[in-house]
């Protein structure tokens, strides 16, 4: 055999063979994977009113302003605003913004982002945009906003659910229709595949303005089942996990693998009382008993093991202009609602008042009647309690108003402003029509805050538009609800107090 | 024969007209879904206004008559929980989840209860017939929700072995199909273990023994043949009401197929793709019953179908 043969043979099969034991390189995908236990109903971003849909539409879509994780509003899409009058704010918009279909984003596309809500009646979101009159585009991107009268929660809106900018070319040509399974828009991560009550894939839109997000992948899951969830999250399955229930809190913490962190949510859990003439409650010693024998820390404590913050109020940290006197107090005396309700000339179980409320729509909703039932006949009040499917007690008590003495409802703050927390409680309106309550001095006083635009101004008249109706006691508040996220210990990350998920903050750890 | 398929098929029409019927009432009787959909922050103008949008301040008749003329034209209507995507497209895409999760259940339950089922009949009387009924039994009373935790738990968190929830990994239907198919394997071990022990008493079974056939031939040859038509006719029963949807299994597996769509449809009150699910699942059945009828007479001559 002839030896150089065989090396050059040897030396080119080597050469030959080398490029395939090269080990390939790996591309490191960085994945993020949520849980939650709905799925969005689809990208119409003036489509829906729940926050749960919202938390997803965040990281497709942006806001001219945004707040940060205290609650503050800072500049996004617009870079700057100022209020020219008393009707109009002008927005600087952000120069090279663009879509997540390479377009770029103009004063256009924020003029028919926003008309929509304001003008289409058909939109779920119209009610909270009706005061918007026009948008008028003063260049490519500079906008003003004209309000039908002084709109001092104008930022509030520019900054919630229903104000997410869109493609007004891409809309135009595809339709709302197709828009609502194939979105558009600015925000860090743009929808790949939507698979209904699955998944939704979203990719890293590494052209966003605040710069790449760190996530390469961004998978929102729907899984419905609260242990199902929770089994994900210590499994490793999903990073983070919402609405963990508190008997699986500490499961979670002694996992290793995940932590748990409280997430206030904006919802206030009340009593709504019907005072009406020939009802027990028209009395204002009785409702002041009933306030008086409810314990609401108790309450927290029994029933949502600790998790909650009693209020007088619908106050939650990171609204404007509500008082916070009225949060993280409550007021409990059951000796004297005894003494209240024998001058009303009712002895020990002389009066008997129902319950009603939703069964499975708000946490542990049913527990939280049981209880206040308990406390109740702790003195001397008989209860009963009719807890109903969300939709019947919806369509037979709630919306019709046939509230019998107290009925239990939970109200969100979607405008995270105090004039929303208190409007509806003025004559004629939803709460009035409800309890019976209705005050022209509170009227007054909430109408003027509506077009102050002096914002400490504003705050004087609604604090004393609060007090009106917590001394009314048409409706005696009891807890801000306060959820449980689970957090993956390989990311870091606070969740902020708006119940929104938004992930181009989420890092990994290390 | 034909005459008969024929007739069948007729019978189906009246049989949908009175289920449409019926759960167009139900639904717009047990719930708005406008105020589900606005929640509680909703004033009256805009119920008021969203109802005239979605034609539902229309009288209920005015309402139906609208509904079944559309649904004559194939327009099973929109969704109104997705924002107005067609309804039956809703439902289509989730068919071939549930038809993966219920093949799984069904070849589990025919993989444990066969040989449970014969087990137990040819040992009548002994522990192999006893240990088969326990698990017949502890079957049947499981739950089927709690069997689908205890399974998460043990082989998902505690061993890894599958994935908790979801349909991604090609494993992932094991669990489901394993909770879905263990009540179902129960019962078709009890009943082929009947079916089984009635046939092994007729006197061919005895002659066959006699004549000095082989057992293991005196059972495959004549006494299944004959045992499994009641067997079958379950299967198929029983694989028409899993293609209609299997909601607690879907709901704790997130697994998304029909079942879990339905559920959702409901709470939500999503008429249409509600409507369009009762649908489905009728047509499904009828079909079914349909083709195990037929397919009974072509595996027994002596059945005839006038």
């Amino acid at each position: 055999m002839n030896i150089k043969l065989l090396m050059r043979t040897g030396l080119v099969l080597a050469a030959m063979a080398l490029p395939h034991l090269a080990v390939p390189a790996v591309a490191q995908t960085r994945e993020l994977v949520v849980a939650q236990g709905i799925d969005t109903s689809g990208f119409d971003p003036h489509a829906h009113t729940t926050a749960a849909i919202e938390a997803i539409h965040v990281n497709i879509f942006d806001y001219l302003v945004m707040r940060d994780g205290k609650g503050e509003l800072q500049p996004a899409l617009a870079e700057s605003w100022e209020q020219v009058s008393d009707t109009a704010m002008r927005f600087k918009l952000r120069e090279g913004v663009l879509f997540h279909d390479g377009t770029e984003m103009t004063a256009e596309d924020v003029k028919f982002s926003l008309e929509r809500p304001a003008h289409d009646e058909s939109v779920i979101q119209h009610s909270f945009y009706d005061t918007i009159k026009e948008v008028e585009v003063v260049n490519d991107h500079e906008v003003i906003i004209h309000t039908d009268g002084p709109d001092p929660i104008l930022l509030n809106r520019v900054s919630r659910i229903g104000s997410g900018i869109v493609p007004k070319a891409y809309v135009d040509k595809v339709g709302w229709e197709k828009f609502a399974v194939a979105p558009i828009g600015t925000g860090p991560f743009k929808v790949v595949e939507w698979r209904r009550d699955d998944r939704i894939i979203m990719e890293g839109f590494k052209e966003h303005w605040r710069g790449a997000p760190v996530w390469d992948r961004l998978i929102h899951r729907t899984i419905p089942e609260d242990s199902t969830r929770v089994g994900e999250l210590i499994s490793g399955g999903v990073d983070i996990a919402t609405n963990i229930p508190s008997q699986d809190k500490e499961r979670v913490d002694a996992s290793g693998v995940a932590t748990t962190k409280p997430w206030p949510s904006f919802r206030v859990m009340e009593l709504f009382v019907n005072m009406k003439e020939g009802s027990p409650l028209a009395d204002p010693r009785v409702r002041e008993a009933v306030e008086l024998a409810i314990d609401n820390r108790m309450l927290i404590d029994t029933v949502f093991s600790g998790l909650g913050t009693p209020v007088r109020a619908a106050v939650t940290p990171g609204l404007s202009a509500v008082p916070m006197e009225y949060h993280n107090t409550f007021q409990y005396d059951p000796e004297r609602a005894v003494e209240l309700l024998k001058e009303a000339g009712y002895g020990p179980n002389e009066l008997t008042l129902k319950i009603q409320g939703p069964s499975g729509r708000y946490p542990l909703d049913v527990e939280t009647m049981e209880i206040i039932a308990v406390m109740l006949n702790a003195v001397g009040i008989n209860t009963t309690i009719e807890a109903l499917e969300w939709s019947s007690y919806n369509s037979r008590i709630w919306t019709p108003n046939n509230i019998e003495h107290l009925a239990l409802i939970g109200h969100a703050n979607s405008l995270q402003d105090g004039y929303h927390a208190v409007q509806r409680a003025r004559c004629g309106l939803e709460y009035s029509d409800k309890t019976g309550w209705c005050s022209a001095e509170f009227d007054e006083l909430v109408e003027r805050s509506a077009v102050t635009v002096d914002q400490e101004e504003r705050a004087k008249i609604l604090a004393e538009a609060f007090k009106m109706l917590t001394d009314s006691r048409s409706i005696i508040y009891l807890l801000q609800l306060e959820n449980i996220i689970g957090i993956s210990d390989k990311i870091e990350w606070e969740p902020s107090p708006d119940e929104q998920l938004w992930m181009y903050a989420v890092k990994p750890k290390g | 024969m034909m005459g008969y398929i024929v007739r069948r098929i007729l019978q189906m029409v009246p049989i949908l007209i009175g289920i449409t019927l019926i759960v167009f009432v139900l639904l717009r009787v047990s719930g708005d879904p406008i105020l589900l959909m606005l929640g509680e922050e909703a004033t009256p103008e805009q119920v008021a206004q969203l109802r005239q949008a979605y034609g539902l301040d229309r009288p209920i008749v005015e309402q139906y008559l609208i509904y079944m003329r559309d649904l004559i034209g194939g327009d099973f209507g929109t969704s109104l929980r997705y924002n107005g995507q067609p309804a039956l497209e809703v439902v289509l895409e989730r068919l071939p989840a549930t038809a993966r999760l219920a093949g799984m259940a069904l070849l589990i339950a025919i993989a444990i209860s066969l040989p449970a089922g014969v087990i137990s009949a040819i040992y009548r009387g002994r522990a192999p017939e006893y240990i088969a009924s326990f698990f017949s039994v502890l079957g049947q009373a499981m739950p089927n929700f709690w069997l689908g935790i205890m399974l998460i738990l043990i082989f998902a968190i505690g061993l890894g072995w599958f994935p908790v929830s979801g349909q991604e990994d090609r494993f992932a239907v094991v669990l489901p199909g394993l909770a879905l198919g263990a009540s179902l394997a129960a019962v078709l071990t009890r009943l082929l273990r009947s079916s089984l022990i009635e046939v092994l008493n007729q006197d061919y079974i005895r002659t066959a023994r006699a004549k000095g056939i082989r057992p293991g031939a005196v059972l495959a040859r004549h006494a299944m043949r004959n045992a499994l038509l009641s067997y079958l006719t379950v299967i198929g029963l029983e694989a028409a009401s899993l293609m209609a949807g299997a909601v607690v299994t879907e709901q704790v597996f997130a697994w998304p197929g029909i079942g879990l769509l339905a559920i959702q449809a409901i709470n939500s009150r999503d008429m249409a793709v509600v409507q369009t699910i009762v649908i489905l699942a009728a047509v499904i059945v009828m079909v079914t019953n349909l083709v195990v009828d037929v397919l009974y007479s072509v595996i027994d001559p002596r059945i005839q179908h006038g």
